[in-house]
């Protein structure tokens, strides 16, 4: 990763609390702090990976840069725009730039419109096509993600998720953008239907030069696709470095634990290997834990873990952590 | 060893409007008592139907177990009748689902729902299976079990429910524990907790477990044996050791090649099986992986491969052309250019 | 690694489910349900007499009165005594049951079409736009078309008052002007004030011109729309008002609201379907809601919004597509009941005026003579009514297991 690389996204201290309704004779205001204070950039070109388990905030970190949800503060400067100060307006034209693959093909195409509607309704809102050329345009991206071009008047249902996953993926190219959001792709598939998935990412991310920030909860996959990785857990990133780095030295416990977490797919290494079990559950969101966010389940927590919120700073260059022992 | 089960020649089919659903085609193995079997596959490959299948689960109509042996301690589970079958169910063989959100009755409490299915099994009395479902609970790992004990599921975690469910297939020492891909809705830390009980489980009370799922990583750990299915066929069996690295067929080729190792170069490609599998109404009559292998030949279309043993006793594989198969072929076949 | 797209991959193309949309496909699992079937054959049936018994069959109900044949029963063949055929028998004054229930079969229709539809349209239009911006925060032009008409509908009141019409446009007014001014004066203290005085001088100023009296009561009733205009309502408050009006509608009992509205109009069958289409409204508003509310959390609407569609296109191509089977079936349920509303209203005598043929009425007038044995001219318009509920009931049926998303799954 060389320096002089331009960053295409910057977010900086983003927040996102989401309300919870006041119980009744309750005068105080709670909130969910679904992501606390993170700050990152997405360099062009890159694919940034950001990992967690369920509720550890990072399909909000996803919906709130692409400003799906309005940050409680922060900003979000895409190529040197703060998106989260834009009026709805110029948002909405901003949006042709940033794409979005949702996590569940089942839920993310609309039952009652044709695959070819789908596909083009950002062409719709964003162009001025003709009916023809709008066809073709659909065709075109239909071949690209390995579908038929034939498949235009045919209903989402039609097709396996897999394949509803290319027609999501294809409507999130139709307005060539710059910067692609994986909220999970891949999460609902078969593993071989997975793999088809990552190589067509992987493929049209070297065609069209796309930059993808690629959420999962699945380090492995991650560590595949990704060539810098963000380690999240309750609201705040705990690491942040380069793919292999992440891998030779993981600082974090945390991230130390996701990593022997992984499955791995031979029974000689998988079982010589020491795992370091978790223990326990993510705390909700609602009361995260006083000091470190993760000293709950942590195998090396000690006193100070348990007072003093650990600052995230950078250990060695490229390679951010938030740990006291790191 | 003792062998524990033998299946023969199983078929069930369901039988819809659309046509004929031939989920399960002709499946014979055996499994030993004690042992740990993956069953490993797509979805719609026919694993979890054919392990509903062992326990009579299956909906009738529409489906329909038309015909083969299932034979577990010394009876053949196909033949018996209901009263019979129910004996067996949770008794002998436990299973657990992979939804554990609704598994359990949100309505009644954790420790009313395992300690009535001791009362009814095992004759406790109320007192008696409150203090077994405490020790179950314990077994499992979930901390405070008593206390625990009164709460309702909404209470627990995903993971926790997992567990809870896992006692409750535990509470009549089963000889064996069907797991039906029960850690896919799970996180990957809460995952690695539950595998680490079953093996811990499995050790100290020597019951067999069959694990189903569709990832190779998850089972290579735990499993002494593989039964890889696909399209309704078992198409490779063999230890793990065989399976993982003398993969002899190409479709388990093509599971293993699928999935990204955490020590890959960068830039290594995966080798994903093109397609779909195929519509399990009206399957060609070929070798069923036909339309998605690398290595295919003519006579694969006209002919369906049967099992044969390949190399070793006990790895078996229903492939024509299980001589040429490598992982190299198939890396260079599949296009992946590196 | 490789820079050219291979090939594509052929083979993801085969292997999709047979192609047919979704209504083709509910139509073939209800071609499947015998009751759905049945029910369907009903309203056809129903459906045709009535129509082709207003379009071709001329009837007048006010010239039909034969008194030499009245409560004749049942006969199928003339006979020297009976020389017309009454299949159905005839009434107290000597109708032709036959004729006049196929003719009250197309009032019922009329009733429940209409019914229903008034039910339909302000119910869902209400539910759809509650629901949808109880998820989505209006935007500005939303705002405006939303509190100028409030405004106007607020100002019919002094309007009526002083019968200065255009005083309505001059709330409309006020209502937008609300709107204008809500981001400047957010955190004014006087912006109360100075809305209850805007109201004030609007109706006052208007109203002297005819008299001081009027002036002084338009005066009032405008500072008091001024105080409920000041601040622009937002999607949450507008589906909470109009879901708790709905909620007080549905406290009363369904029949005697309806009385109540035709007491307040008067009798007829007009006066009939209006009463039962506004009792209908809730159940269609609370309907729509729901189903905007779970359709708005589906993650193809969240796309659509990232895709950068706006509000117009979410609502018309994503959302409502989407509710349009429960409101379909709930539409079917509906016509049953608003035809039993009418029979129940006209019974009473508040519906149709005699001697218009309609079925309740005919059972209102004639349940008297089932003493003396006339037992046909109740039991004949009963079955009408009897066979056209159950008819839309099972169709009602039918497709709402038909159009069940849970069963779309093979």
């Amino acid at each position: 990763m060389s320096a002089e690389q331009k960053s295409l996204v910057q977010v900086r201290n983003l927040k996102k609390y989401f309300p919870v309704s006041r119980q009744l004779f309750s005068t105080q205001r709670r909130f969910i702090k679904a992501v606390d204070d993170v700050s990152f950039d997405v360099l062009e070109g890159e694919t940034l990976g950001l990992v967690g388990e369920t509720g550890c905030g990072k399909t909000t970190v996803a919906r709130t840069i692409l400003q799906l949800y309005r940050p409680t503060s922060g900003q979000v400067l895409f190529d040197g725009v703060d998106l989260a100060s834009l009026q709805e307006n110029d948002l909405r034209k901003m949006r042709s730039r940033m794409q979005m693959i949702f996590q569940d093909p089942y839920a993310s195409l609309n039952p009652r419109m044709t695959v070819g509607a789908i596909i083009a309704a950002p062409l719709d809102v964003h162009t001025r096509l003709d009916q023809k050329e709008k066809r073709d345009r659909v065709q075109e991206l239909l071949k690209l993600v390995g579908l038929n071009p034939d498949f235009v008047n045919r209903y989402p249902h039609e097709f396996s998720g897999g394949q509803r996953q290319r027609i999501g993926i294809a409507r999130a190219l139709a307005l060539n953008p710059d910067l692609v959001i994986c909220d999970e792709p891949i999460s609902s598939l078969d593993v071989s239907i997975q793999a088809q998935v990552v190589n067509l990412l992987e493929e049209l991310q070297n065609r069209l030069g796309l930059t993808y920030i690629f959420v999962a909860h699945d380090l492995s996959m991650v560590r595949h696709i990704s060539d810098r990785i963000i380690v999240m857990y309750l609201g705040k990133v705990m690491e942040l470095a380069d793919r292999n780095e992440i891998y030779l030295h993981p600082l974090h416990p945390y991230t130390r634990a996701l990593m022997s977490a992984v499955p791995i797919p031979d029974p000689d290494k998988a079982r010589n290997r020491k795992r370091i079990i978790l223990k326990g559950d993510i705390p909700s969101p609602l009361n995260p834990p006083q000091g470190c966010n993760f000293n709950t389940r942590c195998p090396i927590a000690s006193g100070r873990c348990f007072q003093e919120d650990p600052e995230y700073r950078e250990i060695s260059p490229e390679h951010w952590v938030a740990c006291h022992f790191a | 060893m003792e062998t524990l089960m033998r299946i023969k020649d199983l078929h069930t089919r369901f039988h819809t409007q659309d046509g004929t659903v031939n989920a399960v085609n002709g499946i014979s193995y055996a499994m030993q008592a004690g042992e740990v079997l993956g069953v490993v596959g797509e979805s719609g490959c026919g694993k979890s139907v054919h392990a509903l299948s062992i326990l009579r689960l299956i909906q009738i109509p529409p489906g329909e177990i038309e015909a083969g042996e299932i034979w577990f301690a010394g009876r053949d589970l196909l033949k018996l009748d209901d009263s019979g079958i129910r004996k067996v169910r949770g008794r002998e063989i436990a299973m657990v689902f992979q939804d554990p959100m609704s598994s359990l009755n949100p309505v009644y409490t954790v420790g009313f729902q395992i300690s009535e299915a001791l009362m009814l099994h095992k004759g406790m009395n109320k007192n008696q299976a409150r203090e077994r479902a405490c020790e179950l609970l314990n077994l499992v790992g979930i901390p405070e079990a008593r206390k625990r004990l009164d709460n309702y599921p909404h209470q627990f975690s995903g993971g926790m429910r997992q567990r809870a469910m896992i006692a409750m297939a535990l509470s009549c020492e089963p000889k064996l524990l069907i797991a039906d891909e029960p850690t896919t809705a799970l996180d990957v830390t809460i995952q690695a907790q539950i595998i680490e009980l079953v093996i811990r489980l499995q050790e100290e009370l020597g019951m067999a477990v069959m694990w189903i799922t569709h990832d190779l990583g998850i089972v290579a750990e735990m499993a002494q044996n593989i039964n890889v299915m696909y399209a309704g066929f078992l198409i490779e069996r063999g230890n793990v050791h065989e399976i993982y690295h003398q993969t002899r067929h190409p479709y388990t080729l093509g599971l293993l090649g699928s999935l990204p190792s955490i020590d890959e170069a960068p830039g290594t490609r995966l080798i994903s099986i093109p397609g779909l599998p195929p519509d399990l109404i009206g399957l060609p009559q070929g070798c069923p992986f036909y339309a998605r292998c690398a290595f295919r030949a003519d006579h694969c279309r006209l002919e369906r491969p049967e099992l044969e043993e390949a190399g070793s006793s006990g790895h078996n594989v229903a492939c024509w052309r299980w001589r040429e198969i490598d992982a190299e072929t198939l890396r260079k076949s599949a296009g992946g250019a590196q | 690694m490789s820079t050219q797209m291979p090939e594509v991959e052929v083979l993801t193309d085969f292997a999709v489910r047979e192609h047919r949309s979704l209504w083709l496909d509910a139509w073939r699992r209800m071609k499947a349900s015998r009751t759905a079937m049945l029910g369907l054959v009903v309203v056809v049936v129903f459906l045709l007499s009535a129509v082709g018994a207003h379009l071709f069959w001329n009837y007048d109900a006010k010239t039909d009165l034969d008194y030499s044949s009245k409560l004749l029963p049942p006969n199928l063949v003339s006979s020297t005594e009976n020389p017309n055929v009454h299949i159905f028998g005839t009434d107290k004054l000597g109708r032709d049951i036959f004729t006049r229930v196929i003719h009250g079969g197309w009032n019922s229709l009329r009733v429940g079409l209409v019914a229903v539809g008034i039910s339909l349209i302000i119910g869902c239009l209400l539910g759809l736009f509650s629901g949808f911006f109880e998820s989505f925060e209006m935007n500005r032009i939303e705002k405006l078309v939303l509190m100028s008409g409030l405004g106007l509908a607020l100002g019919l009141l002094p309007a009526w008052i002083a019968s200065q019409w255009y005083q309505t446009l001059l709330f409309g007014g006020l209502g937008a002007a609300a709107v204008f001014v809500e981001k400047k004066l957010a955190q004014s203290k006087l912006r109360p004030v100075l809305f209850a005085a805007a109201g004030a001088l609007l109706g006052g100023l208007s109203g002297l011109l005819l008299a001081p009296l009027v002036g002084l009561v338009c005066g009032v009733v405008g500072l008091l729309i001024g105080l409920l205009l000041n601040k622009p309502v937002n999607g949450k408050a507008f589906s909470s008002i109009t879901m708790r009006v709905m909620d007080i509608l549905l406290s009363f009992p369904s029949y005697l609201l309806a009385i109540a509205i035709v007491a307040f109009l008067g009798p007829g069958l007009e006066k009939g379907m209006i009463a039962i289409g506004v009792v209908g409204i809730p159940v269609y508003a609370r309907l729509a809601r729901s189903a905007v509310l779970s359709v708005s959390q589906k993650e193809y609407v969240l796309a659509s919004q990232s895709v950068g569609e706006g509000h117009g296109r979410i609502l018309f191509k994503h959302v409502l597509p989407n509710i349009l089977s429960p409101i379909i079936v709930q539409a079917t349920m509906g016509l049953a009941s608003a035809i039993l509303s009418a029979a129940a209203l006209g019974f009473l005598g508040l519906g149709a005026i005699p001697p218009e043929p309609e079925w309740g009425a005919m059972l209102g007038d004639s349940y008297k003579f089932l003493s003396s044995g006339a037992w046909w001219a109740v039991l004949f318009p009963g079955l009408a009514i009897v066979f056209s509920v159950l008819g839309f009931n099972l169709l009602g049926d039918g497709l709402r297991d038909a159009l069940d998303p849970k069963m779309r799954t093979k």
